[in-house]
């Protein structure tokens, strides 16, 4: 199981999501969006930046809400709520989302 | 048939009936399973990474080992009658009309096995008693259909020697991860909790930090310093809830409830990191050892914290290991106030608050609420509130009526040791299972829609973290809003009257924005 | 010859069904419940439990909450059957317990009463498909068995009348150890070889249901975890290596 591009092969597991989250890249993130029938576009890339970073700093993926609250910071209050979210990604922003953005699936009752 | 001549009478128009018998529809499940735990997942629970070589010896000896060990299992794979009165019990059945999701037919797959082996008449006799050898295809349907019960218990309810499938499709999995053969959801899951402490895998620092947001939030919305304390050794108060009210969606509004009521009572009170879980997934896969484990980080959190009273949160399977087997498993709390149940619910805590008239609410503010509660499977038929037997059913409905001024029960034969699975639980809320779960919950759904045609009901209430995200995501699908699904303390958190709230009155529009903001943050997520 | 074979073959019978039974009763004895299991709402005391089990017992109380027609037929089975256990009582006592033959007149019924939930047992299994899908050769046959011996007995009593008072001195010589000619009646031979077989092939079979609802912890359990610490033996042994 794994994603193949310009050459190069990154391994995922049985949902997609990439195995080894440092193997990732814009142009794996429109491969993975793709897949998803996900068109990427602005406000996409700013979710899946803002799940970047976040995981970065804390080796997890945000709670919705506040995912929610960031975006509505960085991009008014029309886009900062759940049903854009879920506009933006009908299976769910955490899930989709960190697909797309290379983060693992959040797992638990969740 | 009784039953179902009187629901048949009904008019035309009434909705379909929630318990209706689908015609047998064999092998329409058995495609139907979970994805394998990777070896790595297997062998830090204690498992072998892969089928062994001698699978076969191994889980014969296996369930020898376990019929020796439990009672339950042993009377209940004796004393089958094949009597009929479970068969049209499960919610996976009544949705999929595959006759192996008819209890009594999930349980003979492992029955059969263990009847060849330790019986006298399926060493004899096997054909005559349906004694059946263990090959690999029967170790595949275990594998595809005890992951298709929830371990709800309903048709233990019916069963007139109280058979319990849950017991026996608990011991299949446990033999099937000790061959090597285990579920990726539930191992992964329980590896994190041993190592991180929790489903999600919230780090400390991810965790102070989500809370530190929530806190944020609190103040927005009552201007009140309202804290979500984390490690704080001393304080009175462990609550332990499931991670999914850190993280998901309505499950967070839940916690902020708990939040708004320690706050109001003045109540000195902690999450811990280390054991930052209510569930415990070592039930679901059958293994004590496992669920000694996870109970034991409980203790320990307890202990070093220094903490007099442990509540949990909402959280339907935790509250069934934590009120039937914490003590058993983790016990004696004798460090603990005696005073207090050991463990408590949180409904109980609220509950009492509400008959002492300790907390005032506005009802008012559910007003936009037509609202109906699902029993979780495992408060319902696993577990107790208060003092007397069914407090379960009843606790949970007062602190609903103390706070919502419209509420309505689904059908009786729907609810309380009657109620029905989300059809989610047990280990199956994972996507690859989401046709089975899209199946399981259709009774449910049946249910939901009668009450919401005869009192025009929107919304559910439940207290569990599975069943929360279960109906997020599956009541879409049914013409219900994904937010039509709350938490208890939700409902609590909307009603409650804090000392020095922000009143409408100070603050119109921007509580009014606030509201429009909850409504759309509510929306579930999975 | 007749007498002799089967003479021994109650012996036998006897034997296998008091040690087979205890057997399994001694099996579910020992074995530890390591968990409170008990189906919720439960009673929370030890007399609350005595009072569900009777009511499981006597009035088959979760049968009637799942199914209405196996619970009547199954009532009507069981009930018929320990009436006419008791009507039988008089082969075994002399005098006849005055009690017992009270009782003698609608034992009688209580033969009817057996064939019929019986039979309304054995067409649910025939006719309802979930139940037909459960219902192995071995269900059938126990049915049958049943359904045989009731029959039998009744024919005895309506048709082909047997010779009862020299039955009863074969009873009773076969409790005293003073074996007494048994009547060579066919239909007799073959109620008493089928009740033999009966009595044989209880404790190895599903027969051997009774006991199992008494030791059912999803029953049996005094819903108390929170005050009382429940420990099974073999896990009690998992904390003597300290806890982790």
């Amino acid at each position: 199981m794994a994603y193949q591009y310009n050459g190069t092969t990154v391994e995922h597991d049985e949902e997609g999501y990439i195995t080894d989250i440092s193997l990732w890249s814009r142009e794996l993130a429109d491969i993975i969006a793709k897949d998803e029938n996900i068109e990427m576009t602005d406000e996409h890339w700013e979710v899946v930046n803002f799940l970047r970073d976040y995981y970065e700093e804390y080796q997890i993926a945000p709670a919705v809400r506040v995912l929610i609250k960031s975006i509505k910071k960085s991009m008014g209050k029309d886009k900062g709520n759940n049903k854009y979210m879920y506009h933006l990604f009908p299976y769910g922003p955490a899930k989709q989302a960190c697909k797309i953005a290379g983060l693992p699936k959040p797992t638990g009752c969740v | 048939m009784v039953e179902l001549a009187i629901r048949n009478a009904r008019t035309a128009e009434a909705p379909a009936d929630p318990l209706e018998v689908p015609a047998l529809t064999p092998g329409a499940m058995a495609d139907s399973k979970p994805y394998p735990a990777s070896a790595e997942h297997q062998e830090k629970i204690g498992f072998p990474g892969e089928l062994v070589e001698d699978w076969k010896e191994r889980a014969i000896d296996k369930l020898g080992d376990l019929v020796g060990k439990s009672r339950g299992l042993r009377v209940y794979l004796d004393s089958c009658v094949k009597c009929g009165a479970c068969t049209d019990k499960c919610h996976y059945f009544l949705g999929s009309g595959d006759p192996k999701n008819m209890p009594v037919a999930r349980q003979d797959l492992l029955r059969s096995v263990y009847r060849r082996y330790f019986t006298f008449s399926g060493k004899y006799f096997p054909k005559l008693v349906g004694a059946t050898d263990l090959t690999e295809e029967v170790l595949d349907d275990w594998y595809s259909y005890f992951h298709q019960c929830s371990q709800c218990r309903r048709c233990s309810v019916y069963c007139p020697y109280g058979i319990d499938t849950a017991e026996i499709s608990m011991a299949a999995r446990e033999i099937l991860d000790t061959v090597g053969r285990g579920q990726k959801y539930c191992n992964e899951i329980i590896g994190k909790v041993q190592t991180i402490g929790n489903n999600l895998g919230l780090q400390e620092k991810a965790l102070r930090a989500t809370l530190e947001d929530l806190e944020e939030d609190l103040e927005d919305e009552t201007g009140l310093e309202i804290k979500l304390p984390l490690n704080v050794k001393g304080a009175d108060i462990l609550l332990v809830t499931p991670s999914a009210d850190f993280f998901a969606e309505p499950h967070v509004d839940g916690l902020l409830g708990y939040a708004k009521v320690f706050h109001q009572m003045g109540e000195s009170w902690t999450i811990s990191s280390y054991a930052s879980e209510a569930a415990n997934f070592g039930m679901f896969i059958g293994s004590y050892e496992n669920m000694r484990e996870l109970a034991l980080r409980i203790r320990k959190a307890a202990e070093e914290l220094g903490v007099k009273r442990i509540i949990f949160g909402e959280c339907g399977h935790a509250w069934r290991a934590a009120y039937a087997f914490l003590n058993t498993l983790a016990g004696p709390f004798d460090f603990l106030d005696q005073h207090y149940p050991i463990p408590q619910h949180i409904c109980e805590y609220t509950y009492d608050l509400i008959e002492k008239d300790a907390l005032t609410f506005d009802k008012s503010k559910n007003d936009h609420i037509r609202l109906t509660y699902h029993d979780s499977c495992n408060v319902a038929r696993g577990s107790r509130m208060g003092d007397t037997p069914g407090g379960q059913f009843e606790i949970p409905r007062a602190i609903l009526r103390a706070v919502c001024n419209h509420y309505f029960d689904m059908p009786a034969d729907t609810i309380k040791e009657a109620t029905l699975c989300c059809g989610g639980g047990g280990g199956l809320l994972t996507d690859e299972l989401m046709d089975i779960r899209r199946k399981g919950a259709q009774p449910r759904m049946r249910a939901l829609q009668q009450v919401a045609d005869e009192h025009g009901v929107t919304h559910l209430a439940a207290i569990c973290a599975i069943c929360k995200t279960q109906f997020a995501k599956l009541l879409p699908e049914h013409g219900f809003e994904m937010d039509s699904i709350v938490s208890i303390h939700q409902l609590v958190s909307n009603a409650i009257v804090l000392d020095g709230q922000i009143s409408d009155d100070d603050d119109d529009d921007e509580d009014d924005e606030d509201d429009e903001d909850d409504e759309d943050d509510e929306d579930g997520d999975a | 010859m007749l007498t002799i074979t089967y003479a021994l073959l109650f012996y036998l019978a006897t034997l296998v069904l008091i040690v087979g039974v205890a057997h399994r009763i001694w099996q579910f004895a020992r074995t530890p419940a390591p968990l409170k299991i008990p189906t919720a709402p439960a009673p929370v005391t030890q007399g609350g439990v005595v009072l569900r089990l009777l009511r499981e017992a006597v009035l088959f109380e979760s049968l009637f909450k799942a199914n209405k027609w196996i619970w009547l037929f199954g009532w009507v089975f069981h009930f018929g059957l320990l009436l006419v256990l008791l009507r039988h009582l008089r082969y075994f006592t002399d005098p006849v317990w005055s009690w017992v033959v009270l009782i003698q007149p609608f034992g009688v019924y209580a033969g009817f009463a057996m064939v019929v939930g019986l039979a309304g047992l054995w067409a649910r299994r025939l006719l309802v498909p979930r139940i037909r899908y459960i219902s192995g050769p071995s269900d059938h046959l126990m049915l049958a068995l049943l359904l045989a011996i009731g029959l039998s007995g009744l024919g005895m009593k309506y048709v082909f009348p047997t010779d009862i008072v020299a039955l009863k001195a074969f009873v009773l010589g076969l409790m005293y150890f003073d074996w007494q000619p048994l009547p060579p009646d066919p239909i007799l031979l073959l109620h008493l070889g089928l009740v033999a077989l009966l009595m044989i092939v209880f404790p190895i079979s599903k027969l051997v249901h009774a006991p199992g609802l008494f030791f059912s912890p999803g029953r049996n359990q005094v819903d108390n975890p929170r005050e009382r610490r429940h420990l099974a033996p073999w896990a009690a042994k998992l904390e003597t290596g300290g806890r982790s």
